[in-house]
């Protein structure tokens, strides 16, 4: 069995991370959300976050498009062995750090599925302060739900229950910001409203 | 004057811009744009509740404004106050009855709500979207699939719109299908098997 959130390492590959960051910048005005995709370590100590659907730039509190894109993404990933293993998400105002309502409805809902599902939040300061700072850790912030199932900040400052797989995961991203790949994210949403667009982003680290 | 405080805003005066704005309201209480001012400033420092307070405000002088509904139903949706954004919805539904958005977002907001009654009417305004735009509604034609799926799971077969309901469901899955045969084909194996996990729970 696998261990309880309360020792599990959390590991978020580049690619994933690059996503959901790019999905964020490409709606500067709006709260974005996404999935994240990946599965526990042999070792049974870490959840690994292999990849990310962005989901959504509008109304994510509404429960339709929700239920119809954690269907067919999980219905994708089981097939390669993956799982729905947490959400990510963005708030609207750059100062707010705050996790909302919505961003927790929808962690417990993944946690029903995959219960040490983890809720990662932009950290907007942290992410504007990249190009000067060349800091190696993430621009999120990690949430797990306590015994009480209470989603709880993890403060990664000292130890490694958090980080970024490949070690120059910013400097990839600080890249991809400046040829402003963030432009041709599909999210869910995008998808929805033409279903010829990809939510895989298929040629997004070609 | 109007100008002075639209500097106030926009350096970061949020205090002295809110007492200018109040100021010129007062002297002037149908200044469209210095209502619309001070419910930015309100969101932009993360007042919502002040935003609702001004918004509704605004709305009572000037409710035939669509595009305030829309800010007001989006700002609710993002609190999860579902009831006050159906309100929202429906007054533009009531308005414009002919445009699409509308009754989708009408619906989504429905189905979120749940219950028996508040499923069955947001089938109706799925079924209008469907109806608005020719049957291309792709958001349209899955809420169909999942209020059907959701109603029947509540009646368990003792409804006898469950069939009529049935074949509106199949009629529904058959267009996205098709669509995501032509023009998404690498995700039609996922959307079948979705599609029939909701058939086969109604």
């Amino acid at each position: 069995m696998g261990s309880s959130s309360g020792d599990l390492r959390y590991e978020l590959s580049q690619n994933a991370y690059i996503k959901l960051v790019l999905h964020s910048l490409n709606h500067l005005t709006s709260a974005v959300n996404g999935v994240l995709i990946g599965r526990i370590s042999p070792s049974n100590d870490a959840v690994l976050i292999d990849d990310a659907v962005p989901l959504f730039h509008s109304h994510l509190g509404l429960l339709p498009q929700l239920e119809i894109s954690l269907m067919l993404i999980e219905e994708y990933f089981s097939a390669k062995g993956l799982n729905i293993v947490g959400y990510f998400h963005a708030n609207e105002r750059s100062d707010d750090y705050e996790l909302g309502g919505v961003a927790k409805n929808i962690g417990d809902h993944i946690c029903r599925y995959f219960p040490q599902a983890a809720i990662l939040l932009l950290d907007n300061k942290k992410l504007e302060a990249l190009k000067k700072s060349k800091d190696r850790s993430a621009v999120t912030q990690l949430y797990v739900r306590d015994a009480s199932k209470n989603w709880k900040l993890v403060h990664s400052e000292g130890n490694n229950r958090f980080s970024l797989r490949e070690p120059s995961a910013n400097l990839m991203l600080l890249d991809y910001i400046a040829s402003e790949k963030w432009q041709g994210i599909v999210d869910f949403d995008d998808h929805l409203d033409d279903i010829s667009k990809d939510w895989l982003n298929p040629g997004l680290f070609n | 004057g109007r100008l002075e405080a639209l500097l106030l805003e926009a350096k970061g005066s949020w205090e002295l811009a809110e007492k200018a704005y109040s100021s010129l309201l007062e002297d002037n209480p149908l200044d469209q744009t210095i209502h619309k001012r001070r419910v930015a400033m309100a969101k932009a420092q993360g007042n919502i509740p002040g935003a609702i307070e001004w918004l509704n405000k605004y709305l009572e002088i000037f409710m035939a404004d669509h595009d305030a509904w829309r800010e007001l139903g989006e700002i609710y949706v993002s609190l999860q106050m579902y009831k006050q954004a159906a309100f929202c919805y429906e007054e533009l539904i009531l308005s414009q009855p002919t445009v699409p958005l509308y009754h989708l977002a009408y619906a989504d907001v429905l189905y979120t709500l749940g219950g028996l009654e508040n499923l069955q009417t947001a089938k109706k305004y799925y079924t209008s979207t469907i109806d608005l735009t020719g049957g291309k509604n792709t958001r349209a034609l899955f809420g169909v699939c999942l209020c059907t799926s959701a109603i029947a799971q509540i009646t368990k077969g003792k409804s006898k719109e469950e069939k009529e309901g049935a074949q509106v469901q199949s009629l529904a899955a058959k267009v996205l299908e098709k669509d995501y045969k032509q023009r998404a084909p690498d995700k039609l194996p996922q959307l079948t098997t979705a599609l029939k996990s909701l058939t086969l729970s109604s």
